[in-house]
């Protein structure tokens, strides 16, 4: 929770910071990390209704492609609104047909989704198809520093709304979907709205950050956006971090996406093979991730 | 309060139900009791929505609730308890509580569910392990949760699936003595049991099932007596 | 009429491929009930087994096929070993998140050393084709289903005939409690998977002759697998060979039926999926 400010509050004044010639580069990198961790934090929350979800870089591509194409008609904002909520209409339709379905059948229909929007893409013309579409910076570039700033709200959101939802009466049947479905609706949840629900809000907040990435990239293609790459990053970090917490993801997104970046410059493009690697160990050796190493010290206080 | 006609389940070539009818009256407490198989569970399923019937009809408070899913049976004040405790292991006995208190009746807000749940749990005598995560209860505790948490819904009417098996008979006892109290409070039970002594310490009344029908209904020392009920019994089990 | 009988053929031959990675998708499911993402990247490492052998030392694919099984048997066998076996009692998320961790980090292991290049086995029998009237197709496609055929009759041969296959299936349909594994069961867990991997190698064989060899070739077979496994019902090998019939006819039809269709193929493995989940969702009360 400190934790979690003291990271936002960094991420405010980071540019006026005198990083010297390094601070272009250092702004991109944030700017990129702050993305995937909101990215992150976003997929976690479906993930407290138990879900495991591999559409969550499609919800991002396609918050990138609608906000890129909408923004010079209808500027920035209102922009990027519309791509969160292209992603959450085209969550609310896969989720009405497959969030009754449960473990791996969930796993394996959002992850055909993905390849079926990329396809989709790949083939549309008002897309840009596989040659791609150049996307205008954040306000029509007339703050240099608009799409940093956007990037620190998009995190700055989704840590709110996170941390809201994890004191709300939601958690609770949250919680319960997660743990034991036919006795959370006997007590009175509706499992399928709760994950409706939150399978919107997960959504929603995915292409809100796909939006400003593409306002940052300048530039998207199909393979890079729906790429399997941000489904991967998107749940590696809240693992990695620790389930069902907002710090997790937070904490997790800067040390992951930090190493991302580095791997980045060494050896380009196989960088993903340390998501694959980390999400192993995590899974073997640290199943609650990094904040079951806090939590054991302080007992079981949720953060 | 609910009235069962003509209800039927089959699960391939086997009748689990058949025909049931049955009724419960405002205020009582009534047992199911049968062998190993007699279809009571799949009754118990088919009454709160995880089963849907084949054919018939289920009526509670007058209204038609045949088709219902379970959230709406809970919502309209049909709760129910499982056999095989399942309390949600992530969460302290409280919060398993809140789950119940806060979605059993729509609309319900926090600071009523909290209230809710402190009546509960001064009522089934948790306070001590309010605190307490659900995975570290021993087994009376976790019936106990199983019971609170049914209870937090704010039932009129509470199915209890086998709630004392696997007690020592003390346990078993002081069981009884919380159930009769659940009944005081102004909620109507009905419950399937195996131990005999606990059916004739709380039934008012026995409806006895066996291959999935009604064999015999009545009070405990009638259907006892009952020749059908004595073969059902000796049949198959001794 | 002939475009249809085309059609019709090159579906059913794509399908031998198609039965041989879903069966083997199937034995990891429905004997170690491991769902499995990585499957497709044994394959992927079956036609990189290939693809070095053929131009490091001129082998032939057929050859190949052999060596690719042992290696891939051995390559399952260490993963499951490893790290399947450590998580058989955790929860199924885990379980998934796993194999999907070892499929990312094989994709990209290979994406190191290979880099993203497809590479070609070219054979000489590789453009050779078979003429029937005015229907024709490949040699390697034609060899490849036959080969597949072949190993399937073998894989129920084993299942159901002999003594281990007869294990194996009472493993399947017995699954114990976790955590009380003898250490029998273990063992053919272990069978079971190896096995599962090295048919997924040797379809990688032929994919390497057929296709090409490349990081990512695996993955689209991991998908189309899981739809094959999900329309048959799951862990239900019997019902694999139909279900690959459908899937690899759909694909043939939207190739050649519909305008623009080579991109669309890749889609229809989706929209199998999305029915026969849906299907299966709704059914379920």
């Amino acid at each position: 929770m400190i934790l979690a400010g003291v990271l936002l509050l960094l991420a405010l004044v980071l540019p006026g910071l005198p990083l010297g010639q390094w601070r272009a580069f250092l702004l991109d990198a944030a700017q990129f990390a702050f993305l995937i961790s909101g990215l992150a934090l976003a997929w976690d929350l479906l993930a407290r209704t138990g879900q495991l979800s591999l559409a969550h870089g499609a919800f991002f591509g396609l918050g990138a492609y609608a906000a890129a194409l909408s923004a010079p008609a209808l500027g920035t904002i209102p922009a990027l609104l519309v791509g969160g909520a292209i992603a959450a209409l085209s969550s609310l339709l896969l989720g009405l047909a497959t969030l009754r379905l449960q473990g791996m059948y969930f796993a394996i229909a959002t992850l055909a989704f993905s390849e079926v929007m990329r396809t989709l893409v790949l083939k549309s013309q008002f897309t840009g198809g596989s040659i791609g579409l150049p996307v205008q910076p954040a306000f029509a570039g007339a703050y240099p520093l608009g799409g940093y700033y956007l990037a620190v709200a998009v995190l700055i959101i989704c840590t709110v709304v996170s941390l809201l939802l994890s004191r709300s009466r939601l958690n609770y049947a949250m919680a319960a979907t997660r743990q034991g479905e036919a006795v959370a609706r006997v007590l009175g949840v509706s499992v399928v709205r709760v994950k409706l629900v939150t399978f919107m809000i997960s959504a929603f907040l995915a292409g809100l950050a796909g939006g400003v990435y593409a306002m940052k990239t300048l530039f998207l293609s199909p393979y890079d956006a729906f790429g399997l790459g941000r489904a991967v990053e998107a749940l590696v970090i809240p693992i990695f971090g620790g389930l069902y917490t907002t710090t997790g993801p937070l904490l997790g997104g800067l040390i992951i996406v930090s190493l991302e970046t580095w791997l980045r410059l060494r050896i380009g493009e196989g960088y993903l093979v340390v998501y694959g690697v980390i999400l192993v160990l995590t899974i073997l050796f640290l199943p609650k991730g990094l904040m079951s190493l806090f939590a054991r010290r302080k007992g079981a206080s949720h953060a | 309060m609910l009235k069962v006609t003509g209800l039927t389940k089959r699960f391939g070539g086997v009748v689990a139900a058949s025909e049931v009818n049955l009724e419960v009256h405002g205020g009582e407490i009534l047992a199911v009791i049968g062998p190993n198989g007699a279809g009571k569970s799949t009754l118990l399923n088919l009454l709160s929505g995880l089963t849907r019937p084949d054919a018939g009809r289920i009526e509670f408070l007058g209204l038609e609730i045949t088709h219902s899913v379970p959230e709406v049976r809970t919502w309209k004040g049909l709760g129910r308890a499982f056999q095989i405790v399942q309390p949600f292991h992530e969460m302290t006995v409280q919060e398993n509580l809140m789950v119940g208190a806060l979605y059993g009746k729509p609309g319900t807000s926090m600071q009523t569910a909290q209230k809710v749940v402190r009546q509960v749990i001064g009522l089934t005598g948790l306070a001590a392990k309010a605190d307490t995560e659900a995975g570290e209860l021993t087994l009376l505790e976790d019936k106990r949760l199983e019971l609170a948490r049914a209870l937090c819904t704010q039932p009129k009417l509470l199915l209890l699936d086998e709630v004392m098996a696997g007690l020592r008979p003390a346990e078993a006892m002081e069981a009884v003595e919380l159930v009769k109290r659940i009944r005081a409070s102004g909620v109507t039970v009905l419950f399937i049991e195996h131990l005999m002594p606990v059916v004739r310490a709380l039934a008012d009344r026995v409806v006895v099932m066996d291959y999935g029908q009604v064999i015999a209904e009545g009070r405990y020392d009638e259907v006892a007596a009952n020749v059908r009920v004595r073969e059902a019994y000796l049949g198959r089990s001794a | 009429m002939e475009l249809l009988l085309q059609t019709l053929i090159n579906g059913i031959l794509a399908a031998g491929i198609y039965a041989l990675v879903a069966s083997g998708l199937a034995l990891a499911v429905g004997v170690v009930g491991i769902v499995n993402f990585a499957h497709g990247e044994f394959s992927m490492i079956g036609a990189f087994v290939s693809y070095l052998l053929f131009v490091s030392a001129g082998i032939d694919p057929i050859i190949s096929l052999g060596l690719a099984a042992m290696v891939l048997f051995l390559v399952g066998a260490i993963t499951y070993y490893g790290l399947i076996r450590p998580v058989l009692a955790a929860p199924e998320l885990n379980q998934m998140l796993l194999t999907f961790g070892i499929s990312v980090a094989l994709q990209n292991i290979a994406l190191l050393v290979f880099g993203a290049d497809t590479r070609v086995v070219s054979t000489s029998y590789q453009g050779s084709t078979i003429a029937l009237g005015s229907i024709s197709f490949g040699v390697p496609p034609f060899a490849a289903f036959v080969l597949s055929v072949g190993l399937l009759g073998a894989l129920y041969w084993f299942l159901g005939r002999t003594r281990l296959g007869f294990a194996v299936r009472a493993v399947a349909q017995n699954r114990l409690a976790p955590g009380l594994l003898g250490i029998e069961t273990q063992q053919i867990y272990l069978l079971a998977f190896g096995l599962s991997a090295a048919l997924a190698g040797v379809a990688g064989v032929m994919l390497s002759v057929m296709l090409y060899a490349s990081p990512t070739v695996g993955f689209a077979y991991t998908l189309k697998a899981f739809a094959i496994i999900v329309m048959a019902g799951l862990g239900n090998l019997r019902g694999v060979v139909p279900a690959a019939i459908i899937l690899a006819l759909a694909e043939a039809f939207v190739s050649t039926y519909v305008p623009g269709g080579g991109g669309w193929v890749e889609a229809v493995f989706f929209l199998v999926i999305f029915i026969a989940l849906t299907w299966r969702s709704w059914r379920v009360p």
